[in-house]
């Protein structure tokens, strides 16, 4: 029996053997065929003519002897200015980015991918940005349709506790209060545009502009991608740049806008939440943006699923993915193919100084109005409330809760205000998803 | 025809912030119901698991001795 089996086996080496061979020859003769075609193509050439045509495919001379005809990625034509200068200058912007990610520790998760990809995208006739570079298959794959920002909201939704939100529902108004910083740099946008002809931005340009005052990365990066993908590049360098200076942008407005006895208020401690009320929770929102506003759903849909994974207690396995390896695997293709988009040709534009102006703005405009809407609150609610906490309302999460809680330490050691302030901080997201959802509906 | 751009983000800003505030509004509400509703009708036993668990982790380990002692008798019955 074994030895019947072993014949078998034999049998069927052999016929695989004698295909592969077959295959084999075929392919020699293929080759053959190929080389005759290239050496008649093919003429000898003395070892300084293939020096200097070996200069002509440098980087080096791409740069220094930029020439017209020269295509980006999409096939567009680039400025001479774009080739030369335009590429050093962008180099030099892409270290000060690598600089500000590892010294300076600001959001590196994203910004050094980010930059990366532009130090990739920069780099002459390799063409990393084409449709069949890596960037812009990366690009292609995830942003241009707006799927990358989707899987990092679910991942989002499965990190976050709404704990201290359902403790004390009504400072969910805080997070509705900041994105005011959304909406006031739309208005500034606009006037920016229609005033100073500094730039020229359409009203969805504009749109996609504003939704940095959101404070939230991946919502700009949907909906930039949505509305002007052109400027993709610069609203998500100004967003998560913006967003790592959260420490150095918020204090001085909190401060500015609050007393110090207001500032020192403390806080009731909150009370339990049941489990079944975050397990609800999600689904509450879904049915929500179901009934007001379906053009949400994307966003606040992986949101929800990835925080009804995580409270359902039944698939740790699956929330943890969401958590952890997903997270990270699409942080990396969001930062690269992002990166692409800080091409010298698209980034060098009058357009990203208006942008990053704006951006600052919005994230003032939102602080601001978050802390003022916290002060009426406290004015006219029955349990007392630190206008400071109204500052987290910028998503931003957990970053402002942060900042809110080393402020209100530092006026009164002990005054730990951190669960306080991730309340309107989860809020904010959902508002700045609402807001995102609003500006879709609009331009539909 | 130029556009009014100032003009139309005002309005832009008008129905955004309603709509977010209008959402918000409903959503506190909402929460408020929901913690009522299930403080109500199904509250969280607090104390019980607390009290339960070493129960449970006593009977637990005594079956895990006996599991233990029981594999260890049938090995060495193998190897003897």
């Amino acid at each position: 029996m074994k030895l019947k089996n072993f014949f078998l086996m034999l049998m069927f080496v052999f016929a695989a053997l004698s295909v592969s061979v077959q295959a084999s020859e075929h392919a020699q003769e293929k080759v053959t065929q190929e080389q005759a075609a290239q050496e008649s193509t093919y003429e000898p050439k003395g070892i300084g003519h293939m020096l200097a045509s070996f200069y002509g495919t440098t980087g080096l001379k791409a740069i220094l002897e930029p020439h017209e005809g020269v295509t980006n990625g999409e096939g567009e034509e680039m400025s001479l200015f774009a080739q030369g200068w335009g590429r050093v200058m962008m180099f030099a912007i892409i270290f000060l980015l690598f600089y500000l990610a590892i010294a300076k520790g600001f959001e590196p998760l994203l910004l050094l991918p980010i930059a990366f990809g532009g130090l990739l995208a920069n780099i002459p006739i390799a063409n990393m940005t084409s449709e069949h570079g890596m960037l812009g298959i990366i690009y292609n794959m995830g942003i241009a349709n707006e799927f990358f920002p989707l899987l990092i909201f679910m991942g989002v939704g499965a990190m976050t506790d709404f704990g201290p939100l359902l403790s004390r529902p009504k400072t969910a108004l805080l997070g509705g209060a900041a994105q005011f910083g959304i909406f006031g740099s739309l208005v500034g946008a606009a006037a920016l545009s229609q005033y100073t002809g500094m730039v020229d931005f359409t009203l969805k340009q504009c749109s996609a502009i504003s939704i940095i005052g959101g404070a939230d990365g991946p919502t700009s990066i949907f909906i930039a991608s949505a509305l002007a993908p052109e400027l993709l590049g610069a609203i998500a360098v100004a967003a998560y740049s913006y967003m790592a200076l959260v420490p150095v942008i918020q204090p001085p407005i909190m401060r500015a806008l609050t007393s110090k006895e207001e500032r020192q208020i403390v806080m009731k401690t909150t009370r339990k939440v049941n489990k079944l009320e975050k397990l609800l929770f999600p689904l509450v929102v879904i049915v929500m943006t179901l009934l007001i506003l379906p053009d949400a759903t994307p966003l606040i849909g992986a949101f929800a699923f990835g925080n009804f994974a995580k409270e359902s207690g039944v698939v740790d396995r699956l929330s943890n993915e969401m958590q952890n390896s997903l997270i990270n695997i699409v942080t990396i293709f969001l930062g690269l193919g992002v990166g692409s988009k800080l091409a010298s040709d698209k980034f060098l534009v009058m357009e990203t100084l208006g942008i990053m102006i704006i951006g600052l703005l919005a994230f003032a405009a939102g602080t601001a109005a978050g802390v003022l809407m916290a002060k009426l609150m406290n004015k006219y609610s029955d349990e007392p409330i630190n206008p400071l906490i109204g500052a987290a309302g910028v998503s931003a999460v957990p970053m402002a809760a942060r900042v809110v809680s080393k402020v209100g330490s530092e006026e009164k050691p002990g005054n730990i205000l951190l669960m306080h302030a991730m309340g309107p901080n989860v809020a904010g997201v959902i508002g700045s998803a609402v807001a995102a959802g609003v500006l879709l509906s609009i331009f539909k | 025809m130029e556009i009014d751009l100032v003009g139309e983000s005002l309005k832009f800003m008008v129905l955004g912030m309603i709509v977010v505030f209008v959402f918000l509004a409903v959503l506190v509400q909402l929460m408020k119901l929901q913690a009522k509703l299930i403080e109500k009708y199904f509250p969280e036993k607090e104390p019980a698991p607390v009290t339960a668990k070493p129960a449970v982790s006593v009977v637990d380990d005594k079956s895990k001795m006996a599991a233990i002692i029981a594999a260890i008798t049938e090995l060495k019955k193998t190897k003897s």
